[in-house]
């Protein structure tokens, strides 16, 4: 044997060697606590950034057909729509400035969104395609606005019947509740000392869960808090999420899950992470946050734990439970998903 | 996963391979790399991920006390510890590990503070200076805060309630005006040493530090107020990062006083580079001590 030949084979063998025991030794660290734990992928995205780059990625949905649709401001492509494994299918939209709330309907059959732009002040339905079917502007009906720049809407939720509630959520703080072609019935929540009253209410979704029980979920993100509201917008009772400013509610299957933009103990600092609430509104596991803790049913202060995610924005949780994340602010990353452990 | 950095147990790994050798005049030849591998090797064999993790949460009533003050810590995360120290050093993992709130009684102990655990990188640290209450003070007046911020009442400014970096937390006077006077009357004359002065920078809510601090002392032959000492903070420079920031004017001289007055001078106009360049600025006092 020659000598180079040699130094090659030994420095393989001990490569090889080296290699096998610490992959037995440990593993990956997973998210979360209890039996809801995730591993992390955060190059899901096989997006190419010279062509299709992302802004704020603010919100993500799922449609019929599988396809992951994620909403950013960067007007070269409002929207980009995936398929599961993170390849990019297409990609439309330029003239939505402030994107900000994607929410997906199903339409007697025909899927189609609501996008909220901030910058626009305005709320547009559209097909799956981007073609415009109906543009909301801001809701002077309701007599508590001036002008359109009072109104900032960051969220939409859609009831069966097709009721749309629009969220305020950096505007005026109220919710505003049209029929299904736009037109204006009422409005509730508004800023205030009261517990029906909100402070950034930046979400707002149905919770269809409890066939006895439904409600509007909408998030009161400076007061870390969910609060419930009947479908005729009476206020129910406040869901206390200590230390988390949450942002909108996902529910799916019996589990609501949020992205928690970040952590008062450490405001502005990259400190987020994601919570996820069982069906009766406990914690139940915290994504790169502390674990959740009850003391006489009263939940602990929430944090994060572990730098994994910067300013997460959103959750989005597909046909086979994998979440996929969008972040803001976050130097310009493309969501991650994160696929359950069982 | 981002696990990039593998520290592998590079010396067993080695000796392995050398054992795998077996014409002994090959060691020779083996030897440099055998050398390399112990070199790179350490002592470590930890797999560790590039994933930091957070600050510990510091829990305490207020930065400010009388006789003691207890700090908690709190990271509810499988596998991390927090350790510190109170002696102003950099904690590392050789520091002693948290287990209970610690009592503070001694004027201006910095409490720093890490986690660590094995499958993270440790996290940045965490620091407060706790401090004591300096001489009595029989009596202060100050210009009148804004309605919004005004505090907890008249004595807002010595009742040792302070430090926490909240705008809303109602320990803080917020002014939105040049000029802020406040007039201080200690139970006797003391000899000044100095003047703590606490403020709040978060400048994405407009609150920023004041641009000019002035200590007088009232001299009684003259039966006027003298200058004692003055700090000009970088107050225009952009920080993110929402503070409490105890700003200390020392006296220049040796004198006795009983009377004092502090005139702090607001940011008159945002910074160009600010959201709300060229409108008026806020500037929030929670805490004042004298020594």
């Amino acid at each position: 044997m020659q000598r180079r030949t040699f130094i090659k084979n030994s420095t393989i063998a001990a490569a090889g060697l080296m290699y096998q025991p610490s992959m037995a030794f440990r593993e990956d660290p997973l998210l979360g606590q209890g039996n809801k734990r995730y591993r992390l992928d955060t190059k899901w995205s096989h997006a190419d950034v010279a062509r299709n780059p992302v802004n704020d990625c603010h919100e993500m949905v799922q449609d019929s057909k599988g396809r992951i649709i994620l909403l950013t401001n960067e007007t070269k492509n409002n929207v980009l729509i995936y398929d599961k494994t993170g390849k990019l299918l297409t990609t439309w939209g330029s003239e939505y400035p402030g994107a900000h709330g994607l929410t997906l309907f199903n339409e007697n059959g025909t899927e189609v969104l609501f996008i909220c732009d901030n910058n626009r002040h305005q709320v547009i339905k559209t097909t799956l395609e981007g073609r415009v079917l109906l543009v909301l502007d801001y809701p002077k009906e309701t007599g508590e606005y001036t002008k359109a720049e009072e109104y900032v809407p960051t969220e939409t939720a859609i009831t069966a019947n097709g009721d749309i509630y629009v969220a305020d959520g950096y505007g005026k703080d109220f919710i505003i509740r049209y029929d299904s072609k736009g037109r204006y019935i009422s409005h509730f929540g508004g800023r205030g000392n009261e517990p029906k009253h909100l402070l950034n209410a930046h979400g707002v979704c149905v919770d269809n869960r409890d066939p006895l029980r439904t409600c509007l979920v909408v998030t009161s993100r400076q007061q870390n808090a969910f609060k419930r509201y009947t479908f005729e917008g009476v206020y129910i009772d406040t869901i206390p999420l200590p230390g988390a400013w949450v942002c909108r509610p996902v529910i799916k299957g019996d589990y609501l899950y949020a992205a928690v933009l970040q952590s008062n103990s450490n405001l502005w600092k990259q400190s987020g992470f994601i919570t996820i609430l069982d069906k009766n509104f406990k914690v139940v596991s915290n994504l790169g946050g502390s674990e959740p803790t009850y003391v006489d049913h009263k939940l602990d202060e929430m944090y994060q734990t572990i730098k994994y995610f910067d300013y997460p924005h959103d959750v989005c949780v597909d046909d086979e439970e994998n979440l996929y994340v969008a972040q803001w602010n976050s130097g310009k990353v493309y969501p991650y998903k994160l696929s359950p452990v069982i | 996963m981002k696990k990039l950095f593998i520290f592998f147990n590079f010396f067993s790994a080695a000796v392995t391979a050398f054992f795998t050798v077996l014409q002994l005049k090959r060691l020779l030849l083996c030897l440099p790399i055998l050398l390399l591998l112990l070199l790179l090797a350490g002592v470590d064999c930890k797999a560790q991920s590039t994933v930091q993790l957070a600050q510990p949460v510091l829990k305490y009533p207020s930065l400010f006390f009388k006789t003691f003050v207890a700090v908690e810590m709190k990271f509810e995360q499988a596998g991390t510890q927090i350790h510190y120290t109170l002696n102003n050093q950099t904690p590392t993992t050789q520091n002693k590990v948290y287990t209970h709130p610690i009592k503070i009684k001694k004027s201006f102990t910095t409490l720093k503070a890490i986690v660590s655990g094995d499958s993270f990188l440790s996290s940045e640290i965490v620091s407060a200076t706790f401090i004591k209450e300096g001489f009595k003070i029989k009596l202060v007046q100050q210009t009148p805060a804004n309605e919004r911020f005004n505090g907890t009442g008249l004595n807002t400014l010595i009742d040792n309630k302070g430090g926490i970096a909240d705008m809303n937390s109602k320990t803080w006077l917020g002014y939105q005006q040049d000029s802020v006077e406040i007039n201080i009357t200690l139970e006797k004359k003391q000899k000044l040493t100095a003047v703590l002065i606490n403020c709040l920078q978060d400048q994405g809510s407009w609150v920023f530090l004041p641009a000019k601090l002035q200590l007088f002392y009232f001299d009684e032959n003259k039966g006027t107020f003298e200058l004692l000492g003055e700090q000009l903070p970088d107050h225009n420079k952009q920080v993110s990062a929402i503070s409490c920031q105890p700003i200390l004017l020392t006296a220049s001289k040796k004198i006795k006083a009983q009377k004092i007055k502090i005139i702090l001078k607001g940011i008159k106009t945002l910074p160009a580079w600010h959201a709300g360049n060229g409108q008026p600025g806020w500037l929030f006092v929670d805490e004042i001590k004298v020594y």
